[in-house]
């Protein structure tokens, strides 16, 4: 039960702040949810090297998570290039080559990994979109491109790792926000867990994040693998996915979900609710676009 | 005209400005809307309002007699629920344009969403674009227009008015069919466009109702009469209840309708027992005067609360299921007694709002009989989101009760089996919940309580979303509940009981340390202020009680209620049969009973040595069975069997 929101700025380097946009759209859904604020930040990424963030809480813990964090990514020859703790968060950037996903499972033993790619990075915690900010200062995040979420807990409880969005846990740089429930989500997961994939959640978007990463990664472009979701998951849904390049939507056959979206030939904004959408645009009236029932499409960003 | 810009002030203080002008008859415009929800809820009064931009949900919802023009797009829902008056939308609409509207005229200049119309009772929506997904869901009356294409299923489940659609048809819904449109209706529509300048020369496909899901193709014949305590206090393993079941499925071939509750045995509140002795309660002279009982109700958030003298209300109970004449004197009586009246689904009517000091209205699905008048005139407002005899299901109503007077303050057409929709146009989620209280709340102003009637199912999950959602009260409706017409197997097997429902919900506003954020009032199957009394120890703020009122006057517990000729005119819309209820006499029977409850609540209250209710709790009782133990966490103690007020009684 929740909010989303996503924007990306189709041309151009990247440098415009998607951070902002991103706490003004969901400051302005957050009556759809109190609970919780997410962020997925796509900044200027370098050939092999890795982002990585996790939970770690505060005091011993933290400090032993990181301890964790640090020998696992020397076992695993991922030299470390920069690394910060920001509030409950450790930071790292490494240099890395190998199997990504055997190397991003390993992380996730280590620590809670929240988030793993070149260009993503996930920032997510309990509270509202500025006090998200204001402990992770997601305003000075820039780029081209994130997606943005406000959780009210239904059924999971309230903590940061229950937040949106999700990492397509084990492969690099997806993400998704959903507003909505997964109704197969147990016969889709083991479908997938049989085929070696691990979930750190029971959450369903998390499902629909690897769902999708696991066809990319066997060649099915974004735009194909949105079409198939839309009938091999089953429930009531609206949800945005990112990659490092592109932005997508599907909507379910039913459309119990809302979702509205803003396009000019420079950027593509889509929220739950038009006045998130304003909130980038104040005193405009908006020629703004609701996805029919069923559908789904895919934007990229020209470099 | 005077401007309001919402650059500068809130949605709230908007509101109010524009029901001051509009009680002054003063037109106003509103600058920087930016899609902000709940625009104009709640206006009576007929002035003009123009929207520069575009609004959020709800626009106009609420309303009766303006006029608003939007320049631009709106939300989900508009003009929910308008009476009179009109709205026009210059650009798109999101779903369920124009829901519940009960005569109002909705135009909308570019597309419409999902569901457009859906529960609709009267008056004309148009769409001069293109239209998705399921316009004229489950409506009742009135015309919808589209201009462009429909979307998928049109028509679906609507039991009666008429879609006229000028572009291509994708598909029919369920029970729905296309047949001849005739001049007039052509002339009218054609009245209407040129009102509202829509210049469109084609011609239209009408789409009405099949006439093939209306009514059960069978009727369930009558049972014999086998009393209620029979029916269900027998445990033989072939007993008449059981025979009686299968004789009238042979002859219908279909799951049963009936009505009163389930009859299973389940654990309940008489598997409690006080830990004091209090068989010395009735011999305390006046106990009522020694026993603090006033309770308030749903005034956590600021609203205006119920005050009740005692804690207890009566529970939800729609004219409909029962007569008239049965709500009048449920309302005299709980007049009298000081306490307050629910009206169930399906509208208040003016007898009733007369009877009772003080009532809660109740708003369901199918919007029956909701209006804003009546919530002005309402002493609370509470949303149904479902019920403990049949979690999850609509309202039963066979034709036999649908009478020409009740399907007109429905806004349906008579003489249909009514099964009233299980679940809320508006209300798909927790999140479209929180703006749903909202325009409640705006559109009156903030100064009623709002509570939440929830049948008990997931309620560990449900009781938090209902606090996130700033309810300020909880009705929470046990298994034991009763219904005027049910699906005879949910009753006897969907549900949780009364006794587990309060210690989830409890324990779940434990979890989220959330006890003094939200009143919880207990109901299912509470027969006396015996029950209500360990309903209170248990944490309950208050009870509400249905069955024993009825019963209290002068039902006589033949679960007949869905047939409709109840003999003792409780449970019928038949003039014939409710001429026997004399509602002045009953008014005073459940009166009686119901002091009867306040003396019984305070006695006990009094025994366990308690000069409050409020004191009342836990360590007061004990479980008598090793179920109740396990569902309560009291301690487990048999021994106490005769410790009871009703044999010192």
């Amino acid at each position: 039960m929740c909010g989303i929101a996503g924007i990306m700025y189709k041309h151009g380097a990247e440098g415009f702040d998607t951070g902002a946009a991103l706490i003004d759209m969901l400051d302005g859904c957050q009556h759809r949810g109190p609970d919780s604020t997410g962020y997925a930040l796509y900044g200027e990424s370098h050939e092999g090297q890795i982002k990585l963030r996790f939970f770690i809480g505060s005091g011993p813990e933290a400090e032993a998570s990181v301890e964790r964090v640090r020998a696992a990514l020397a076992e695993h020859q991922a030299r470390i290039i920069e690394d910060e703790t920001i509030a409950e968060n450790y930071r790292v950037v490494v240099d890395f080559k190998g199997d990504l996903q055997r190397f991003s499972y390993a992380m996730e033993h280590a620590s809670k990994l929240i988030s793993l790619g070149e260009s993503l990075e996930i920032i997510k915690d309990v509270g509202g979109a500025h006090e998200v900010d204001e402990r992770y200062h997601v305003k000075q995040y820039s780029g081209t491109h994130g997606l943005g979420h406000v959780r009210l807990a239904t059924e999971s409880e309230v903590k940061p790792e229950a937040a949106h969005p999700f990492w397509a846990t084990g492969f690099s740089d997806v993400a998704i926000v959903h507003n909505g429930q997964i109704t197969n989500y147990w016969k889709m997961r083991r479908r997938l867990e049989r085929r070696g994939f691990e979930f750190t959640t029971d959450n369903d978007s998390e499902l629909i994040a690897v769902y999708l990463a696991d066809q990319m990664s066997n060649g099915v472009a974004l735009r194909d693998a949105l079409g198939t979701s839309i009938d091999d998951l089953d429930g009531t849904f609206s949800f945005l996915v990112s990659t490092k390049d592109e932005i997508g939507y599907a909507k379910d056959h039913l459309a119990v979900k809302p979702m509205i979206m803003y396009e000019t030939d420079d950027l593509i904004a889509v929220a739950s609710e038009e006045v998130s959408l304003n909130r980038l645009f104040p005193g405009q009236a908006l020629d703004t676009y609701e996805p029919p029932p069923g559908s789904f499409n895919t934007w990229s960003r020209s470099t | 005209m005077v401007t309001i810009d919402l650059a500068k002030i809130t949605t709230r203080e908007a509101n109010e400005k524009i029901r001051d002008y509009g009680a002054k008859g003063e037109d106003v415009e509103v600058l920087n809307p930016d899609a902000r929800h709940h625009i104009g809820v709640g206006l009576i009064h007929p002035i003009r309002v123009n929207v520069r931009g575009s609004a959020g949900y709800f626009c106009a919802g609420l309303s009766d007699g303006a006029r608003f023009e939007v320049d631009n797009n709106v939300g989900w829902g508009l003009g929910d629920n308008m009476y009179t008056g009109s709205v026009v939308v210059g650009g798109n609409a999101g779903a369920i344009a124009g829901v519940a509207i009960r005569g109002a005229e909705v135009v909308v200049r570019g597309n419409m969403g999902s569901r457009a119309g859906q529960v609709m009772k009267a008056g004309t929506l148009a769409c001069v674009g293109n239209a998705n997904f399921m316009a004229g869901y489950m409506m009742y009356g009135g015309r919808i227009i589209i201009i462009g294409n429909s979307g998928e299923k049109l028509g679906e489940d609507m039991s009666g008015g008429e879609i006229y659609l000028g572009g291509s048809l994708q598909s029919l819904g369920t029970d729905a069919k296309v047949t001849d449109v005739d001049g007039a209706e052509i002339d009218d529509i054609r009245a209407f466009l040129d009102r509202y300048e829509i210049d469109f020369k084609g011609g239209f496909q009408k789409i009405v109702n099949a006439g093939k899901n209306l009514r059960y193709s069978t009727t369930e014949q009558q049972m014999r009469s086998i009393p209620f305590f029979s029916f269900s206090g027998s445990s033989d393993y072939w007993n008449p209840k059981i025979q009686e079941d299968i004789h009238i499925k042979s002859q219908i071939g279909r799951y049963r309708v009936r009505g009163y509750g389930g009859a299973r045995e389940l654990p309940h509140l008489s598997d409690l027992a006080f830990k004091r002795d209090v068989t010395h309660a009735a011999k305390v002279a006046d106990p009522v005067s020694k026993v603090e009982m006033h309770t308030l109700i749903g005034g956590k958030n600021g609203a205006n609360p119920l005050d009740l003298s005692m804690p207890v209300l009566i529970a939800p109970m729609s004219y409909g299921a029962l007569s008239r004449s049965t709500k009048q004197a449920i309302g005299i009586a709980s007049g009298l007694s000081d306490i307050a009246e629910n009206t169930g689904e399906g509208g208040m009517s003016d007898a009733q709002r007369g009877a009772a000091k003080q009532l809660i209205f109740q708003c369901l699905g199918g919007r029956l009989g909701w209006n804003i008048h009546d919530m002005n005139r309402a002493d609370g407002l509470e949303i149904y989101i479902s019920q403990g005899a049949k979690p999850g299901f609509g309202g039963q109503l066979m034709a036999k009760k649908v009478t020409k007077e009740l399907a007109e303050i429905r806004g349906i057409p008579a003489g249909i089996d009514l099964r009233s929709p299980s679940r809320h146009p508006d209300i798909l989620g927790a999140d479209d919940l929180v703006i749903k209280v909202e325009e409640l709340r705006e559109a009156t102003g903030y100064r009623l309580p709002v509570s939440v009637k929830l049948g008990a199912g997931r309620i560990r999950d449900d009781i938090k979303i209902a606090v996130k959602d700033g309810f300020d009260c909880v009705e929470l409706d046990g298994m034991q509940g009763s219904t005027g017409a049910g699906g005879a197997e949910i009753m006897e097997y969907v549900g949780i009981p009364t006794l587990s429902a309060i210690i989830e919900a409890l324990d779940a506003l434990d979890d989220i340390n959330c006890r003094d954020k939200v009143e919880i009032v207990l109901m299912g199957g509470i027969r006396d202020g015996v029950d209500a009394v360990k309903a209170l120890c248990l944490g309950a703020d208050a009870v509400a009680l249905g069955t024993s009122a009825i019963i209290a006057g002068g039902c006589i517990a033949c679960m007949q209620c869905h047939v409709g000729t109840c003999v003792t005119g409780i449970a019928t819309q038949d003039p014939e049969h409710e001429k026997r209820y004399k509602p002045e006499v009953e008014a005073r029977n459940i009166h009686r009973y119901l002091e009867g409850v306040r003396w019984q609540i305070a006695a006990l209250t009094h025994a366990l040595g308690h000069d409050a209710v409020t004191s009342l709790n836990r360590d007061d009782l004990v479980a008598l069975t090793p179920e109740a133990a396990a569902i309560t966490r009291l301690p487990y103690a048999p021994e106490y069997r005769d410790n009871q007020l009703q044999k010192a009684g």
